[in-house]
């Protein structure tokens, strides 16, 4: 084997002071499973690696002050103009400050890596049942960083207080206003009184750049730390067993790929930081509350949070003499299901399967049937929102009515994620059945074996 | 295991590779190459790096087996856990249930007292935010200007035409719930709600301009079916019939502006909008 | 040792995949909106009259706007429009239409310079509607106030055009000449709202041609500007582009799952 260390005298030394040798051997040399679908959250942990390193960066250029100040710099049409310290100073660093938009752009296409990356995570682990016990914790920790990126991502790109990040702002102001009770309460602490106040992207900015990431930072070493306690699943094969692992060593092997990754992602951001615009906001606009551009929409981790508000129906009613705002409904109760039903999912799959056993060796989807239904149907329903959020750009294609597309949408969030379910059950229990490697392998003997009515007759 | 003579070319290569990209992006940065130059060296420059890792690891891992490693499955013994109960519970002093409910006690109460200084997010004392939300500063006899802080006349629009409009003498940031917009139409074609024949001069109406879905500015206007249109969640309000909301998600119609004309012929507001402007809030 | 067989196919399968799907996404977002502006078919071929704009007029336009422009039931009168419409109309190519059911959409002319000129004198001619305007240098800066409050909830803030209610789209700015902007803003065409001298004056009008006249060159300084459409486009490149790349990557980096052996199943609990 080839030395990969050249030069033992300096960590000689160390070891005379730190004694970590014998640990340091054991490190080395522990096993990990090394499945592609395993390296998903990866992507995820070196997104966040970019993500903090070029915020640090990004924090020396900007101001998050909602005070005036006029804008001096490369972009002529806003040369003199008077806007918000944040305005100004993110135009800045898109053309005044060299680099600048290449950090920007990288930042945010890191954004939309990591929750992307963290949602198929989050859907391998699903459909593999790597969830199970006693992998409770992790999952609960999993959702929590989902939730908090999304409202960090959502936090970030309010921050340079742009005509359309300022109109989705007030959209969340509303929907804070919409619960029942403490509503008005809720929106006057969050901006210091009535939208938009002058508060709102200092106390943003501090949740975005220190609470938040301080926190994500916590959990994900809680995560990994609960994760080389137990080690990590695998897949079932020859000599793989519950009691141990099977796979390539940590170093070098392991390490080697992991820092490819590492690298790749960080390639994949800097090009799409360098070559695809995202995020304009000079092209924009600066922030003023009685003004408005179109479309005017969110990223598309809050995108389906808009599709919900465009398509639900103008109801309205009263409880108690309170008014239960239109806006409750898809804004506040919908994604309340949605990450509800996500944190007791592994106590209610195990009510529905029954199953309460320990699991380190994890199956492929289509050894539960259920959980891949329910994972159609759930991501089905998401992309029909998402759609739903872009519904300007379905009218331009179609050249349908507004009211067209909608109308047609509503029958299809109910409809396809049924149908979906219904479809991803039985290819799942076909594959099952069949033993076969692909799907694409199934033959209509094997699909008509995966109907429900035929499962009587192999009781 | 088989020891190579010589490093291997291909990861060396994109190793070198990757220097080169990294020089691109110091040379595109000193001349200034603009940002598909610095993107595109230094994203060069990492997938070189991740390109000769990886083949790296690749040759590494041709001549690997598969390494086992035995993992514990089972909780600890009974035997060893009860030893950890009994090393926690153990407790040399008398009374502990009462000292212990005391800790718990002092530990809830700092809690809940450092809960207060919350308080100071909000804006200060007696501001009741039902009531602030209920109603906006519009008053009898307020003049209507632009964002440029111009006076209006009937005539200024043309018919069909529309403007956003604020009370004379407020800094339209402070007061977002003011946005008023003006729409010109047809007199003959205003089927208005009873009791606001007197609210229009001249075919010029006001409505609130904040949706009541979720309060985005109503920016679109269609002058051929006469509707205000909210870009954010589609809804439709038709400006001849009161703004009622015709399609979208919004709840109930913009509130609207009574006006007038004063002495100079200038538009004026009568009195506060019909009704709370914006979407509804939880305590209303 | 671990048997990967046929593991250098699946690679280059793999190899190959991400390229088609690299190439289909950049085609793909060329052409992101580009059933948006519909090309019109135009009637009367671009062969002129150029000295008589009356003789066009009265093989295409009369049928719908009568003989001596004052309207029928297919069209608007025309008497009081002015040069100006007619100018916008005819230079934007939403005028003529084939038949009075087609929707008014941008295209090219249907006339050559030298015709449209002669039609939009002798439309002037007909009433005494407003002429072109004339244009003056403008400040882009000041401009772009204007268009923000006026302009963008309809048009977009960067230029790129959206819907308004009914379906109907309100264009792209980048393409229209600094003329035909001036007059769509007087003109109010379609379910465009008119903004006439007392709302904007001229030096107000100049200043927004100035500033959607700059939004037109490209000034695009990220990158590949994506039509500046927003977050519809930006988020299905990262949902469409980037997030595959790296699950390919992985898929390359990584291993598959071992081949299953028929008595697979938790033993040795």
């Amino acid at each position: 084997m080839v030395s990969l260390l050249p030069r033992p005298r300096p960590m000689r030394k160390l070891d005379e002071r730190l004694e970590f040798a014998s640990t340091g051997r054991s490190v080395l040399a522990k096993v990990f499973p090394d499945h592609w679908s395993f390296m998903m959250g990866e992507i995820a942990l070196y997104s966040f690696v970019f993500l903090v390193a070029s915020g640090i960066y990004l924090t020396l250029f900007f101001e998050p002050s909602s005070a005036m100040e006029v804008y001096h710099g490369h972009y002529r049409p806003l040369e003199g103009q008077e806007v918000s310290a944040a305005y100004a100073s993110s135009v800045r660093l898109s053309w005044d400050v060299r680099g600048g938009l290449l950090v920007r752009q990288a930042h945010h296409w890191a954004a939309h890596l990591f929750i992307g990356s963290i949602v198929l995570h989050l859907c391998r682990i699903f459909l593999t049942g790597a969830f199970r016990r006693p992998r409770e914790l992790n999952w609960t920790i999993g959702v929590t960083m989902l939730i908090l990126g999304i409202f960090n991502a959502y936090a970030g790109y309010s921050l340079p207080d742009d005509l359309l990040s300022g109109t989705g702002l007030r959209i969340f102001n509303s929907v804070a206003a919409s619960v029942p009770v403490v509503g008005s309460w809720l929106s006057f602490l969050v901006f210091d009184g009535e939208f938009p106040g002058q508060e709102i992207i200092q106390r943003l900015y501090v949740l975005h750049v220190l609470l938040v990431p301080a926190l994500l930072a916590v959990l994900i070493t809680a995560h990994l730390a609960i994760l080389i306690r137990q080690k990590h699943t695998h897949f079932p094969g020859p000599g793989r067993r519950p009691s141990n692992v099977v796979g390539s060593r940590v170093w070098p092997a392991y390490a080697l790929r992991s820092l490819s990754l590492l690298a790749a992602v960080f390639a994949a951001v800097l090009l799409a930081g360098g070559l695809l615009q995202i995020n304009p906001v000079w092209a924009w606009g600066d922030f003023d509350p009685a003004t408005i551009t179109a479309p005017s929409v969110a990223d598309w981790y809050i995108l389906w949070i808009e599709g919900a508000l465009r398509l639900f129906p103008p109801v309205e009613f009263h409880v108690f003499g309170l008014l239960v705002p239109n806006q409750f409904w898809p804004g506040v109760v919908l994604p309340g299901l949605i990450f509800g039903g996500l944190y007791l999912w592994p106590w209610l799959d195990r009510r529905w399967t029954g199953d309460r056993e320990t699991h380190h060796l994890t199956g492929s989807p289509r050894e539960s049937p259920l959980r891949v239904a329910f994972a159609s149907a759930m991501l089905t329903f998401l992309a029909v929102l998402l759609v739903a959020g872009s519904e300007e750009l379905l009218v331009q294609w179609t050249g349908w009515t507004v009211a067209a597309v909608r109308n047609v949408l509503r029958v299809l969030v109910f409809v396809l994620p049924v149908v979906a379910g219904l479809l991803g059950w039985w290819l799942a229990e076909s594959l099952r059945r069949s033993g076969l490697g692909h799907a694409i392998e199934l033959g209509g003997k094997d699909l008509l074996a995966g109907l429900p009515r035929r499962r009587r007759a192999d009781s | 295991m088989s020891r190579p003579e010589r490093a291997p070319r291909s990861v060396v290569a994109a190793f070198l590779l990757s220097a080169l990209g990294a020089a691109g992006f110091a040379a595109s940065y000193v001349l200034g190459l603009g940002n598909e130059a610095l993107g595109g060296c230094l994203g060069g420059s990492f997938a070189f790096l991740a390109l000769g890792l990886a083949r790296w690891s690749s040759l590494i891992d041709a001549g690997e087996p598969d390494y086992v490693e035995e993992r514990s499955v089972g909780p600890t013994p009974q035997g060893q856990y009860d030893a950890f109960r009994r090393a926690l519970t153990e407790q040399p002093v008398p009374r502990s249930r009462v000292l212990w409910g005391a800790l718990g006690t002092a530990v809830a109460a700092i809690g809940g007292a450092a809960l207060f200084p919350l308080r100071s997010l909000l804006p200060a004392m007696g501001t009741d935010p039902d009531d602030v939300l209920a109603h906006t500063p519009w008053r009898a006899g307020d003049r209507l200007v632009t964002e440029e802080g111009t006076p209006v006349r009937p005539s200024d629009l043309e018919v069909g035409g529309t403007v956003t409009v604020f009370p004379e003498g407020l800094d339209p940031r402070e007061h977002v719930d003011t946005t008023t917009v003006l729409v010109r139409v047809d007199p003959a074609d205003l089927r208005l709600p009873a009791g606001r024949a007197g609210w229009v001069v001249d075919g010029v109406v006001a409505y609130s301009k904040l949706c009541t879905h979720a309060g985005c500015p109503v920016g679109l206007y269609t002058d051929t079916s006469r509707q205000l249109m909210c870009p954010c969640h589609h809804s439709v309000f038709d400006v001849t019939d009161g703004a009622r909301p015709v399609e979208g998600p919004a709840p109930h119609a913009l509130p609207q502006l009574p006006l007038a004309t004063d002495g100079s012929g200038y538009l004026v507001a009568r009195g506060d909008f019909s009704g709370p402007v914006g979407p509804g809030w939880g305590n209303h | 040792m671990t048997e990967r067989p046929g593991h250098s196919r699946t690679r280059a399968r793999l190899l190959c995949a991400a390229a088609v799907l690299l190439a289909a996404a950049v085609l793909a977002l060329t052409g992101v909106r580009s059933t948006a502006t519909t090309t019109q078919a135009s009637s009367g071929a671009a062969a002129a009259d150029p000295g008589d704009g009356r003789e066009v007029f009265l093989r295409d336009c009369a049928w719908c706007h009568g003989t001596d422009g004052s309207g029928t039931h297919n069209g608007p009168a025309l008497t009081d429009v002015g040069a100006e419409a007619a100018d916008f109309y005819l230079r934007t190519g939403r005028m003529p239409l084939d038949s009075p059911d087609q929707d008014v959409r941008s295209g090219p002319p249907a006339y050559d310079d030298a015709t449209i000129s002669a039609l939009v004198a002798y439309v002037g001619s007909l009433g005494n509607g407003p002429g072109i305007p004339a244009l003056a240098a403008g400040d882009a800066a000041a401009g772009r106030k204007l268009f923000l409050e006026n302009c963008a909830a309809c048009h977009s803030s960067s230029g790129t055009g959206t819907i308004v209610s009914g379906g109907q789209p309100a264009p792209e700015l980048w393409h229209t000449g600094k003329r035909q902007v001036a007059e769509a803003m007087r003109v109010g065409p379609g379910p465009m709202p008119p903004f006439d001298e007392k709302q904007l004056d001229p030096q107000q009008v100049d200043d927004i041609v100035a500033y959607v006249h700059q939004l037109g060159s490209p000034q695009d300084p990220g990158g590949a500007g994506l039509d500046q459409y927003g977050p519809i486009v930006e988020g299905a490149v990262a949902l469409l582009v980037l997030l595959p790349c790296l699950v390919v990557v992985i898929r390359l980096l990584g291993r598959r799952a071992p081949e299953r052996s028929s008595s697979e199943s938790e033993e040795d609990r």
